[in-house]
């Protein structure tokens, strides 16, 4: 069953607080957190948080098509090295 | 960086496929079926060229047939070889995007021009793209890679200028 609208977005208090003081204070600085669980929201948008995925903190660049998803969808926890072959990465 | 075209590994072969001399081929490009884009491909152990004729798709890949691989025994013999091609046979990329096999290597310095380490990877987890660098030893830090964090990618000199937010590097 999902959760109730009513409730609004499930986000730690903690993830919140630390979003804002990083926002606040304009310094460019990756915001660690533990909370895969946390939902991603509007205001968070711009900030880079390091997800942790039981290792290491994954550098998360939020942008707004991630708004509604969980940080922890953006910080896998199992590591697969493929073949570089012809794969591509864009600067954003 | 040196002009000699660079070999890379595209695909893999898995061994024969049926009694006519077909093999079952595991494509590692970005888009699979854009393997016949970059032929001929070359044996990695034993430098034949081969030119590929995708005929079919299986679990994991494709089968295919290689000019000059007539038998089922010859395709046996095939099984766990590395197809590569010349790097210079990939498309030509707009501003702003790069080829993993172009980043892997890099040295990557601050703004100071002091050595942070060099690209060991490129993963991508949904997000941006992030570039994992290899610091002292086997520690590694992952660089978001976007304009912000990394401002000059100079890959004819082989070099990348990081502007990491703080935290990125210990």
């Amino acid at each position: 069953m999902s959760r109730s609208v009513w409730k609004g977005p499930f986000v730690d208090a903690y993830v919140l607080k630390k979003a804002e003081a990083v926002r606040e204070s304009g310094r460019n600085e990756v915001i660690k957190i533990w909370s895969r669980r946390s939902t991603i929201l509007p205001q968070f948008v711009g900030l880079t948080f390091g997800v942790y995925n039981g290792k290491k903190h994954i550098p998360v660049n939020v942008s707004e098509e991630m708004i509604g998803q969980k940080f922890g969808e953006y910080s896998p926890t199992r590591t697969y090295y493929g073949h570089a072959a012809d794969k591509k990465a864009k600067r954003k | 960086m040196s002009d000699t075209p660079t070999q890379i590994c595209v695909a893999a072969i898995g061994g024969s496929y049926g009694v006519r001399g077909e093999v079952r081929l595991k494509s590692f490009c970005a888009d699979p079926i854009a393997i016949e884009d970059y032929q001929p491909l070359v044996a990695e152990n034993t430098g034949e060229s081969y030119m590929i004729t995708l005929t079919g798709t299986i679990k994991n890949g494709f089968t295919a047939r290689l000019t000059g691989v007539e038998t089922k025994e010859d395709a046996d013999a095939l099984r766990g070889v590395r197809l590569m091609t010349d790097q210079s046979r990939l498309p030509a990329l707009p501003d702003d995007e790069y080829y993993y096999t172009d980043l892997i290597g890099l040295e990557v310095l601050d703004t100071g021009g002091n050595r942070l380490g060099t690209v060991k990877d490129v993963q991508n987890h949904g997000a941006t793209d992030i570039l994992e660098v290899l610091t002292s030893g086997s520690e590694t830090a992952l660089l978001p890679f976007t304009e912000a964090a990394v401002p000059t990618v100079d890959i004819a000199s082989g070099r990348i200028i990081a502007d990491p937010p703080d935290g990125i590097f210990p």
